[in-house]
């Protein structure tokens, strides 16, 4: 056991960035949640990227295709070259998604900011402004997709009936029980409530601190592989409603505790708990 | 900016009296100004007894009217006591205005206020607050930001309506300055130096308890402060809505860390009643009493009858902290009946 993270390389911290506003290597990339936050003020020289607009696909249920994922990063100025730092709120739930996506377009470097925007706009020395930045627009390339780091429903479903991953269902304690279907004021919803049989409840949110950050690398661990009983030797999918908060968990088993094979399902609860016939765990 | 007074608050009483505008009289309810009108030990605002829903002849207890303050609600003494401190530093003026993240009541004060003296007042409010403040906080002139607050528990992230509306004082600075109602030691000086003083003027020194709701935990603190200066044996009885409430504007203890201003010394018992109580004993108030309140006075009723109930002699004192005339789309959700015949 250590106490540092498998990648410490994909998380930087408030101060870094500070230190690094004017680093011509760097784009930031805020996503948020709540789509009003970045107008009402970001960190100088952050991009905007809303999620449900320019993330998704505005036709058929997908993320955004390879060609408009090129064209989104060639008109913001970002190049395969660039450090990638994505940050926002609620905890970088938007952020980690967005780092998904980025990686499964294959960009190089991408890392979260560590706290997201709370942590940043709680620090006095850390500025905000309303301006947004006019980055030069460039030619961006992606090198192609990386499909093992997502699953769609047939993995899931082969996944249900071989008992061999590690499922993990990372919405909130009613989500998975089928109390409620999905958490207040969602339009997002299902058919049904409950969870994919096998899986196990790790709310995402158990891997924050107060302040925002991640826990330590002992905590991460003790939580997920000890008390959680995440088995490091299986492959692992993580799930919640539409696959947002699936992504911060993503980026907790697979780069700060190293685990192998760990995709993010981002057809989700409203994916599965729709389908007629699947097997439901509700108990 | 028109001309107004700031001396007529938060001051002993002689001072409160020199200070009054011209032309006021409190004697004669006539008024030289709205800002007057603001309650403080020589105009408190009023306090009615408790007559028909009060199962203890021993115990008189009373209602403290708050929705009868200027502006509408208990907020009116937070907003001006933080207002006030904003003006007197020159916070505010040229151009620059206030942000608050609000669940209504402190956000229509702090915009009537904004808006008698030209500032303007951005208002950022849970997509959960009924539709009547929201549409109050426009008519009353602020500027409207609602959010989706309630998206998935987690530790510390304070609320976004918090977060949003630091995010404009930070960013724009030269357009806003954030009061901050859940850290500003201004919300319990404003009761130090107004409600608690005056409850203890208006029961002429007999009150024994005092029962107040959880929000920012303002009134609470600022309240028991004074009054157990006053004599200690007091009983403060906070009530807090069962989890996973729906009573706009109050607060489980689960929620109370955004409060710097939560004082659990202050108080000697929390109860904790289930929300859908305080629907019914809001409708009970108006219906028994003819007191038009609001549920969260329906949610203080209810534990003040608990306790009056249990207890001897005694003098009781309920804040009641505003009308039911915001909550008429809350009370038709939960009182669905109260919708039927309502139309030819």
């Amino acid at each position: 056991m250590s106490n540092t993270y498998a990648h410490p390389e994909v998380l930087v911290s408030t101060d870094w960035v500070k230190e690094n506003l004017n680093n011509p290597n760097l784009r930031l990339v805020e996503i948020d949640v709540d789509t009003k936050a970045y107008d009402a003020g970001h960190i100088p020289g952050a991009i905007g990227f809303n999620w449900q607009t320019q993330l998704q696909d505005q036709v058929g249920r997908d993320i955004i295709s390879q060609a408009e994922f090129e064209k989104l990063c060639s008109d913001s100025g970002i190049s395969p070259e660039h450090t990638v730092i994505c940050y926002g709120d609620n905890n970088n739930w938007f952020a980690a998604y967005g780092f998904w996506v980025f990686k499964v377009y294959g960009h190089r470097d991408v890392r979260l900011m560590n706290g997201g925007r709370v942590k940043w706009l709680n620090e006095s020395d850390k500025p905000l402004t309303t301006d947004k930045p006019q980055w030069p627009a460039v030619t961006y390339r992606s090198p192609g997709v990386d499909a093992s780091l997502r699953a769609l429903l047939p993995e899931v479903m082969a996944a249900v009936s071989s008992g061999k991953y590690n499922l993990v269902d990372v919405r909130s304690p009613d989500e998975f029980t089928g109390k409620v279907i999905a958490p207040p004021g969602m339009s997002e919803t299902a058919q049904r409530g409950g969870h994919i049989p096998g899986a196990k409840n790790v709310p995402w949110s158990t891997a924050v601190n107060p302040d925002g950050t991640f826990k330590s690398p002992d905590e991460l661990r003790s939580i997920y592989l000890e008390q959680k009983g995440v088995d490091p030797k299986k492959d692992t999918i993580a799930y919640c409603r539409i696959g947002e908060r699936s992504s911060h968990t993503w980026f907790v088993l697979k780069y700060l505790l190293g685990l192998n094979n760990v995709k993010n399902y981002d057809g989700s609860w409203t994916e599965y708990g729709n389908l007629v016939g699947a097997p439901i765990e509700k108990p | 900016m028109p001309e107004f007074s700031t001396e007529t608050e938060q001051r002993s009483t002689g001072e409160a009296r020199a200070g009054r505008s011209r032309g006021t009289d409190y004697s004669r309810r006539v008024f030289a100004s709205v800002f007057d009108m603001l309650p403080n030990e020589d105009n408190p605002s009023p306090m009615v007894r408790i007559n028909r829903l009060n199962p203890n002849a021993n115990f008189q207890l009373f209602a403290k009217l708050e929705w009868l303050n200027p502006f509408g609600s208990v907020k009116d003494r937070a907003a001006w006591a933080m207002l006030r401190d904003l003006l007197e530093r020159g916070e505010v003026g040229n151009g620059r205005g206030l942000v608050e993240p609000t669940s209504g009541n402190t956000g229509i004060s702090l915009a009537a206020m904004a808006q008698a003296m030209g500032l303007r007042m951005r208002a950022v409010v849970p997509n959960k607050v009924p539709l009547e403040k929201k549409v109050l906080l426009k008519i009353v002139g602020a500027e409207l930001d609602v959010l989706n607050d309630a998206l998935c528990p987690a530790p510390g992230l304070g609320d976004g309506s918090i977060n949003l509306a630091k995010t404009h004082a930070k960013a724009s600075p030269h357009r806003y300055v954030m009061p901050n109602q859940y850290e500003n030691p201004k919300n319990v000086e404003a009761h130090l130096h107004t409600t608690g003083p005056e409850i203890w003027r208006q029961t002429e020194g007999r009150v024994t308890h005092v029962f107040a709701s959880l929000g920012t935990c303002g009134t609470v603190t600022g309240v028991s402060r004074f009054l157990r200066s006053k004599n200690p044996n007091i009983k403060v009885i906070a009530v807090q809505p069962s989890e996973g409430h729906d009573v706009p504007g109050l607060r489980n203890i689960s929620q109370l860390d955004v409060s710097k201003l939560f004082d659990r010394s202050c108080i000697d018992e929390i109860l904790e009643i289930d929300y859908e109580l305080a629907y019914r004993r809001a409708l009970d108030l108006c219906r028994a009493e003819g007191l038009i309140a609001g549920p969260s006075s329906g949610l203080i009723l209810e534990g003040a009858l608990r306790t009056v109930a249990q207890a001897g002699a005694g003098c009781g004192v309920m804040i009641f902290p505003d009308n039911i005339f915001k909550y008429v789309s809350s009370m038709i959700k939960h009182l669905p009946q109260l919708a039927s015949e309502t139309e030819a």
